[in-house]
């Protein structure tokens, strides 16, 4: 076990260090002088060697990296070069926003799909399974944006039951709050709702037909007993997997999501620095966004071995 | 793109790419083979649905300027935002621009988008992946370090990224969506690799001295090809809405083009006073991918090695 985290740390740290040379090289690879890019166009020639000189352009470029990731370990990701503020003083602004909309998403794609996924499972090649997999298809099919302006179009313009866009602090007001975020939400958690789904049943099916499962069976207890006290466990471990893996498509639905709903979180962020040739904010974010990556992917490989013992993970994972 | 096919899963990494490698003898009898892959098709006929769905959206797209023959991009002022009528089936939009049009050229797009990233990311995953399978050792590690740090960028990030370094257009989207799912089709083709490299047909190639070009080219690529074609059809509806995120956000084809993403963004500040401006471009994306995913499915049976 230990033998396991410590040779999974080393591969995340390695795989770190190469996002960090791809984004430090990727900034460097849009045409034109870097600090031009990072003081923006209006930019007067003091301002450029001040810029040359803070981030010390004029070194060579592997003596650079070492000084931009050193800073970067430190949580120094630059200066916007549209507000001025420090990029990590942006990102903890927007981030809590898009961790609000992604939880509400998650827990809406998992009260979808586990019922779903069971369902399907417990009554596989029924009217439900047809359904359940049916559902999980168009879902993944469907296009999030365009689900969202149907949503909009629907809820907002036709019933006006719901604003349409806009972002309200959950502190400032706990229901006009979920009233802006119940749709996003949705949207978001539709797609992750249909791989869940998909692989609960799945799971779920693998374990209906193992030996424990007949012995419970066989123990007289009954049917619904069976399915949530030993059934529904076991299966939820892949899914554990799976919605880490999904981090990263979550991450990129948000963006679009955000967009259309005009919620002002790290995914409308990453539009904006990109339209407005903010190159640090975008350098930041895409940093941190795939480390983020990196650092769940680890966490759900020990939360997968703690949730399960009996996994040994001498071959390798 | 993902998981699954996930627009969702908007990473390309796909559970359903997980078919295996076909075993030599298989190559014996492939007419028999073939009839069975056919009937097991055609026990599911929404596949079948979905195949001609797709060829229709191919016919659309390569058809356009026969079938549509109003022009998708030339405004009529006297026209603009008119509800769906006889003479224009789908209405027009904020510039007089008949929808029907727009939505077949749309198509092209689309599809030119779809299958030309996919090719891009088969040529240079596969080799890559080939290589590192192959070879193992040092260039293994190499090649699979930078494979998963570039899975760790969330695809549309990535690709976001990749536009702003190249510029919005729709050339630069689909190299960028190709570069974002190579990484899948290096994995994929090197874990094939590892089953296929191991197969007895292969050491006997080997023992009678084939070279490695030789044993990469003529043994092992043609047994993992069709595992690679079921995971192309998994990956191009993804990149299909992958074109139409960066279109909409305006980071793919630029205005006037006819894109469904572009029409979609223009539909958004006309939800009340032209609500059929979204109906039909989200509809086609919806269709043409679902279609995809289902005729994925079928050809995952006509070519799932399991059932030689």
């Amino acid at each position: 076990m230990f033998e396991f985290l410590v040779r999974r740390a080393a591969i995340s740290i390695v795989t770190l260090i190469v996002i960090s040379v791809i984004v430090f090289t990727g900034v460097r690879m849009i045409p034109g002088d870097p600090a031009r890019v990072m003081a923006g166009t209006d930019a007067d020639a003091a301002g450029l060697e001040e810029i040359r000189a803070k981030y010390g352009l004029n070194d060579p470029i592997p003596v650079q990296y070492l000084r931009w990731a050193g800073l970067a370990l430190q949580g120094d990701l630059g200066r916007s070069i549209r507000t001025r503020d420090p990029v990590m003083t942006t990102v903890a602004r927007k981030l809590p926003i898009t961790v609000e909309l992604a939880c509400l998403s998650v827990l809406i794609a998992l009260a979808l799909a586990i019922p779903a996924g069971v369902l399907a499972a417990v009554r596989r090649n029924t009217a439900w399974d047809l359904l359940a997999s049916g559902a999980s298809l168009c879902g993944v099919s469907v296009p999030n944006f365009w689900l969202g302006i149907m949503l909009i179009l629907f809820f907002s313009v036709r019933l006006g039951w719901l604003p349409a866009s806009g972002f309200v602090s959950f502190w400032e007001s706990p229901s006009g709050n979920l009233r802006r975020m119940i749709m996003p939400a949705f949207v978001l958690g539709t797609a992750l709702a249909a791989v869940l789904m998909r692989q609960t049943r799945n799971s779920m099916i693998g374990v209906l037909g193992a030996d424990y499962i007949r012995t419970a069976y066989s123990k007289g207890l009954a049917g619904r007993a069976v399915i949530f006290r030993h059934a529904i466990r076991n299966s939820l471990i892949p899914v554990v997997t799976i919605l880490g893996l999904q981090a990263g498509a979550l991450m990129s639905g948000a963006v679009v999501t955000e967009q259309i709903f005009v919620v002002p979180g790290f995914g409308r962020l990453i539009v904006e620095a990109v339209f407005t040739r903010d190159y640090p904010v975008v350098q930041g974010v895409v940093l941190i966004t795939a480390s983020s990556y990196v650092l769940i992917n680890l966490l759900v490989d020990v939360s997968y071995s703690l949730l399960d013992p009996r996994i040994r993970f001498g071959g390798g994972s | 793109m993902s998981p699954t096919s996930g627009r969702t899963s908007p990473t390309f990494g796909s559970t359903h790419a997980t078919v295996g490698v076909l075993p030599a003898r298989a190559a014996a009898e492939p007419a028999g083979r073939l009839r069975r892959g056919w009937r097991r098709v055609l026990r599911r006929p929404a596949s079948v649905v979905g195949g001609v769905i797709v060829l229709v959206f191919v016919v659309l797209a390569i058809g356009a300027p026969w079938i549509a023959r109003t022009d998708p991009v030339k405004a009529d002022w006297s026209q603009i935002r008119k509800a769906p009528s006889g003479a224009h089936p789908f209405g027009t939009d904020d510039l007089g621009r008949d929808n029907f049009a727009r939505v077949v050229w749309g198509s092209r797009i689309s599809m030119q988008a779809g299958v030309f990233s996919i090719l891009l990311a088969i040529t240079v995953g596969v080799p890559l992946g080939l290589v590192a399978g192959y070879y193992r050792g040092a260039l293994d590690q190499v090649i699979m370090r930078l494979t998963d740090a570039w899975l760790a960028f969330p695809f549309l990030i990535l690709a976001i990224g990749l536009v702003t370094i190249m510029g919005p257009s729709l050339t630069n989207a689909t190299i960028a969506i190709g570069l974002g799912a190579t990484p899948t089709y290096i994995r994929l083709t090197r874990g094939l690799v590892l089953s296929t490299a191991a197969e007895d047909y292969v050491q006997g190639a080997r023992a009678l001295g084939a070279g490695d070009v030789r044993l990469m080219g003529r043994h092992i690529l043609p047994n993992i090809f069709s595992s690679l074609l079921v995971q192309a059809t998994v990956s191009i509806p993804i990149a299909i809405i992958a074109e139409a995120v960066l279109s909409f956000l305006g980071l793919g084809v630029q205005p006037p083009t006819p894109s469904w993403g572009t029409m979609l963004n223009a539909a958004q500040q006309f939800l009340e006073s032209a609500p059929w401006m979204a109906w039909w471009p989200g509809l086609a994306i919806f269709s043409l991918t679902l279609s995809f995913n289902l005729a994925g499915d079928g050809l995952r049976d006509l070519l799932d090695p399991k059932d030689y």
